[in-house]
């Protein structure tokens, strides 16, 4: 679908200008109404410069299924930006729905032009009755001599003539106008090789002559040797006074003046008070209108046009026209159309303009045929996603549709969204925007497993390690229409002993806590959680042997309220509670961490993995985290300020009472260093990151909390927390991204320590297993898809090595 | 203490009457400052000759001691009275295995030593060993580790096997000095006490030659090359440094863990909140707030809204 410029129609009413010229007889011309010329700008050629209104996005919920429970869920995201109907009243043409309206007068000018459009469907009447049937020279030679002139009138009824070439003739410049991209071309739908009867000819010069841009305009025929017709326009331009002001008004949602009869046989004083009226209903129209939104530089250059002109010709308010639309058009006001130009021979031209004004949004659910249905949705969380510039009262834009889709689509409910903006039929000028949308299923539930292969001794999985995993996962979306939902999960990576390792989720989310209509956007969720990682901390330095590992089960409740400020900033705060155990390989609860010695034992006296000692600890804590993040994309790559503080404040509740105030802050930086065009397809701009960690705990710290040092996310070249684990902890990082081709090559220093507090955790866990506790890394990676893949030089064993890694670093 | 029995101390009766009378004057002495009880804690490397200077200085065999492996595994005390007067001394494993500190001795001496009072401590090493590394250094980190820095106030340095002839002709006397000169500096750096603190109260070397063919003077003491008796000498050297004014090492489980920092800092948890919400919280607030101004909006909004002033 496509946004094709809505159709409106107005009659125009053009005097004779031959005595426009003249201010004496205006008001003789006008009571001699020769003929009245209706203006159809042809508009057929539109559809070129539209904006781009389809697209369509697809995503996909499911990705991958055993296929006994799977469902998969997709759907498509449009953007439904469909042709507006033209209101019906004004399909006409002629004198039809909104008129013509007339203006003359002593005053300002003697004569008003004014002409207007109409889509204009002549291309499709020649062709339905183009009798091209049978392929072949379907048509008939003129039979006359060659080279003589033919007044259409002349030309047989019952022939098909065959049109081989199509003239312009000026008349008043006495000159054949040359080249096709001329403005007259595309208002004839004749074109040479065409065959066409009388009947369609002389249906072809009525239109010509009703459009307003000839005062008068002639069809003939020079007959050629071989049969075919060449037709020459001969034709008197329109033509008003000169003007040296311009202006455009916004008479959107105004109703059409009605051109009020003229008596043939009013006095001259009568007409003179005739075009006093008119004179004075365009003065309050203009003075009525709101102002339009075509900015200074556009209008100085109509001026421009206006004056290098000098009389003001149709053609020239044809270019005029095309500039105006085109800008608008261009910035994404696809409704925007100029209807009407006025005060013609005045020193002023007045452009009309509809841009387009919102009268109406209308929210719709559709069932799964698409049938309108009442939606199980709440309209005003629809409603509050929209951008105010779709409400009514404001002009449509096409990024504001775009915007809108992009919101209801964060909002996960709906499978399909079409934003499509339609005229309305009470109110011309008016858009109705309508929403159409189709709602997910409320409940659905997945499966979904996955082999999971262990690198084992010297790097190489072994048969036993290959176990099979799965999650299996419900939701209850949208309860009560106001997108609260409830999510559970159970994962298990192995599926033969599920009791080894399952940790589930449970989450219920409940948004607009504030209330739907409040624009404070705070969302409430609760969940309890399980999950088993294995612990950073008890990990040993480089050339160490094993380090037997110690497992972190946590079990608990969590429940936050998160405040989003924008898209991005967001401030969360909550309570949380779990229980967490530490265990060994083989799972058994383990109270401190091991080590190998070197006579082949295993030394039980390593750090405490627990503030309890016992291997089990319960502790409730406060929990607040703040993000700013104004990031954005330039040509694809991420630019500008990510800054995250997170705090756990420990609250005294549970074993040994914990109290602690655990912080980190990091701060990412993402600078631009050329400035370059935006635009899709454009080349993405070199950036340079800038990222620093600092990390920080006050008060009881258990191992399991401590900072670890090393690995993908800190510094990268390390293992995991082969650097060590820490109370404090600052990592600083540099980043250089240079764009090739469609991805990006980058270079990197980092750097992470301890600020020697591993001494200040308890067991020193960093000694215990013999390491560093700082070190720095450096080296280059490239960018394939979401792998990096990247060749990273350990500073402190001064050797390299090529890692791949998924997703970003920052 | 009180699960250790205090015998009579008989093994003062072996030594020559005239090391006898110098120890029960140094004993009377101490008891005039009002010290009764007197605990000693001997620790070193390995096969440095612990036990053997514990038995010579108790006239009894009580650790025992062999010449290829060692055999104390546990620490050991022995508590000997003689005349209202206490002496207890602690004799300890070596404290090195494979290289490394013996954490795990470590912590097994250090819960030993759980609610006993230290008097004295006597690290104990050899003359005869020509060169100090760094391990000399992470012994004397991990006893400083274990009692704190102040140990060093209450310590001897003992040097054993100090029968020698010194290598390459030096002379016995600048062999000794040297040798208890790098020790010394060892121990300032592995203690890591401030080099002016550390030459303010010098902590005192002590010669020892525990072998059985140690020369005797006329008395029947064991004497020195330079010919002083070793075993008052010892004594006395440790009755002065127990009364250079510091205190005694009360070893609780205070000591043992070390300073808990999980305690430290923790009543100003609530100014660093208070900080924390205050200078980092707000400030980034403001931050979104300025973002959400400063916000390039498109220009269809801009126009919509008005701003644009037809100027673009």
């Amino acid at each position: 679908m496509a946004f094709s410029a809505q159709r409106l129609t107005l009659g125009a009413q053009i005097p004779p200008s031959g005595s426009a010229h003249d201010r004496r007889s205006a008001s003789a011309a006008a009571s001699a109404p020769a003929h009245h010329l209706k203006c159809v700008l042809p508009f057929a050629k539109t559809p070129s410069p539209k904006p781009p209104t389809n697209w369509t996005r697809k995503k996909t919920l499911a990705t991958f299924f055993s296929s006994a429970l799977a469902s998969a869920a997709g759907g498509g995201f449009l953007l439904h930006l469909s042709t507006p109907v033209p209101p019906p009243g004004n399909t006409g043409g002629g004198g039809g729905g909104g008129g013509g309206w007339g203006w003359g007068g002593f005053g300002g000018g003697d004569g008003g032009g004014f002409w207007s459009q109409i889509f204009s469907p002549l291309a499709a009447v020649a062709r339905e009755e183009d009798p091209t049937g049978g392929g072949g020279p379907e048509w008939d030679s003129h039979g006359l001599p060659a080279n003589i002139v033919v007044q259409l009138s002349k030309l047989s009824g019952f022939k098909r003539y065959k049109i081989s070439e199509i003239l312009f003739f000026d008349r008043r410049r006495g000159t054949t106008v040359a080249g096709t991209e001329d403005s007259f071309f595309e208002m004839v739908s004749l074109h040479p090789g065409g065959v066409h009867t009388k009947a369609q000819l002389q249906k072809e010069l009525e239109n010509l002559a009703s459009c307003g841009m000839f005062e008068k305009v002639d069809l003939e025929g020079k007959t050629k040797p071989d049969g075919t017709l060449a037709l020459t326009v001969s034709f008197t331009e329109s033509t008003w006074q000169s003007a040296d002001a311009f202006r455009c008004i916004n008479v959107g949602l105004m109703a059409q003046t009605k051109q009020m009869e003229m008596d043939p046989d009013m006095t001259d004083r009568e007409k003179l008070e005739y075009f006093r009226n008119q004179e004075r209903d365009y003065r309050r129209r203009i003075d009525r209108s709101r102002p339009c939104l075509l900015p200074m530089p556009v209008q100085r250059e109509v001026l421009q046009m206006l004056r290098e002109q000098g009389k003001v010709s149709a053609r020239l308010l044809q270019r005029i026209r095309d500039r105006v639309q085109k800008w608008y058009h261009d910035e994404g006001y696809a409704c925007a159309q100029v209807v009407n130009f006025g005060n013609l021979n005045t020193r002023e031209v007045v452009c009309e303009v509809v841009e387009g004004d919102v009268t109406q949004l209308v929210l719709q659910f559709q069932d799964k045929l698409g049938n309108v249905c009442e939606g199980n949705t709440q309209l005003a969380v629809v409603r509050r996603e929209m951008p105010k510039q779709l409400r009514p009262g404001h002009v449509f834009n096409i990024e504001a549709g775009k915007q809108a889709l992009r919101n209801i689509n964060s909002l996960a409910l709906f499978s399909n969204i079409e934003v499509n903006p339609r005229p309305d039929e009470k109110n011309d000028g008016g858009i109705i925007v309508e929403i159409k949308l189709k709602e997910l299923e409320q409940q659905s539930a997945e499966v979904s497993t996955e082999w999971s292969i262990v690198p084992g001794q010297q790097g190489r999985p072994t048969l036993a390690s290959i176990q099979p995993g799965g999650t299996v996962s419900f939701e209850h979306r949208n309860i009560k229409g106001l997108n609260r939902s409830i999510v559970g999960s159970v994962t298990s990576s192995n599926l033969l002993n599920p009791q080894d390792d399952l940790s589930f989720k449970l989450e219920y989310v409940h948004p607009y806590v504030d209330g739907v209509y409040n624009p404070r956007n705070r969302t409430f969720r609760a969940s309890c959680f399980n999950n088993r990682k294995l612990s950073p901390v008890f990990t040993g330095g480089p050339g160490a042997d094993e380090v037997p590992p110690v497992w972190i089960d946590r079990v608990g409740l969590k429940a936050n309220i998160t405040e989003a400020f924008t898209r991005q900033s967001k401030f969360t705060y909550g309570l949380v509670m779990e229980e967490i155990t530490t265990r060994d390989e083989t799972s058994s609860i383990c109270t401190h961490g091991a080590r190998a010695l070197p006579i082949g034992g295993l030394s039980m006296d390593g750090p405490p993995t627990t503030l309890s000692g016992t291997g089990i600890d319960r502790m409730a804590f406060a929990q607040a985290n703040i993000t700013r993040d104004n990031t954005k994309f330039v040509n694809g790559v991420v630019v500008g300020e990510r800054d995250v503080f997170q705090l756990d404040q420990g609250l005294g509740i549970g074993s040994k009472f914990p109290v602690f105030n655990r912080h980190q802050l990091t701060l990412t930086r993402f600078i631009q260093l050329k400035q370059v065009e935006e635009g899709a397809g454009k080349p993405p701009p070199p950036v340079l990151v800038l990222h620093g960690h600092y990390g920080g705990c006050v008060g009881d710290l258990p191992s399991y909390d401590a900072f670890t040092l090393g690995g993908p996310y800190s510094v990268r070249g390390y293992n995991m927390g082969e650097l060590g684990a820490c109370r404090n902890i600052l990592e600083l990082a540099a980043e250089l991204r240079i764009p090739v081709k469609n991805t990006h090559i980058y270079a990197f220093a980092e750097h992470g320590n301890d600020l020697g507090s591993s001494k200040d955790l308890k067991g020193n866990p960093t000694e215990f297993f013999r390491r560093a506790g700082h070190g720095s890394s450096y080296g280059v990676g490239v960018k394939l898809g979401l792998v990096r893949a990247e060749y990273a030089v350990d500073h402190n064993a001064g050797a390299g090595a090529i890692f791949f890694r998924f997703g970003e670093r920052f | 203490m009180a699960s250790q029995l205090s015998r009579e101390w008989f093994g003062i009766q072996q030594f020559p009457a005239a090391t006898q009378s110098k120890l029960h004057e140094l004993l009377g002495k101490l008891k005039q400052e009002n010290v009764s009880t007197l605990t000693i804690l001997v620790m070193g490397k390995g096969g440095v000759g612990k036990s053997s200077t514990v038995n010579s200085i108790l006239g009894e065999r009580v650790a025992a001691v062999s010449a290829f492996q060692s055999e104390g595994l546990r620490p050991l005390m022995c508590s000997r009275t003689r005349a209202g007067f206490t002496l207890n001394i602690i004799d300890t494993p070596g404290l090195v295995e494979g290289g490394y500190v013996n954490e795990q001795a470590l912590e097994i001496i250090k819960r030993f030593l759980l609610n006993k009072t230290i008097d004295v401590l006597l690290y104990v090493d050899r003359l005869d060993a020509y060169r100090v590394d760094s391990l000399d250094r992470q012994v004397i980190k991990a006893i400083t580790d274990t009692f704190g820095k102040r140990i060093w106030r209450r310590a001897l340095v003992v040097l054993t096997h100090a029968q020698l002839s010194p290598p390459d002709g030096l002379n016995y006397d600048d062999f000794f000095a040297k040798r208890s000169e790098t020790l010394l500096k060892y121990i300032r750096l592995g203690a890591r006490i401030k080099k002016q603190e550390f030459e303010e109260s010098v902590v005192p070397v002590v010669l020892v030659e525990n072998s059985g063919r140690c020369k005797t003077n006329d008395n029947g003491e064991k004497i020195l090359p330079d010919g002083t008796a070793w075993i008052p000498n010892l004594v006395e050297v440790i009755t002065v440094v127990i009364s250079n004014g510091s205190k005694p090492i009360t070893v609780d489980q205070k000591l043992i863990d070390g300073p808990n920092p999980n305690e430290r800092g923790k009543l100003f948890i609530p100014l660093i909140l208070a900080f924390q919400y205050f200078f980092v919280v707000k400030r980034i607030q403001k931050a979104i707030k300025q973002d959400i101004a400063k916000e390039s909006k498109p220009l269809w909004e801009l126009r919509d809204m008005g701003l644009a002033n037809r100027k673009f």
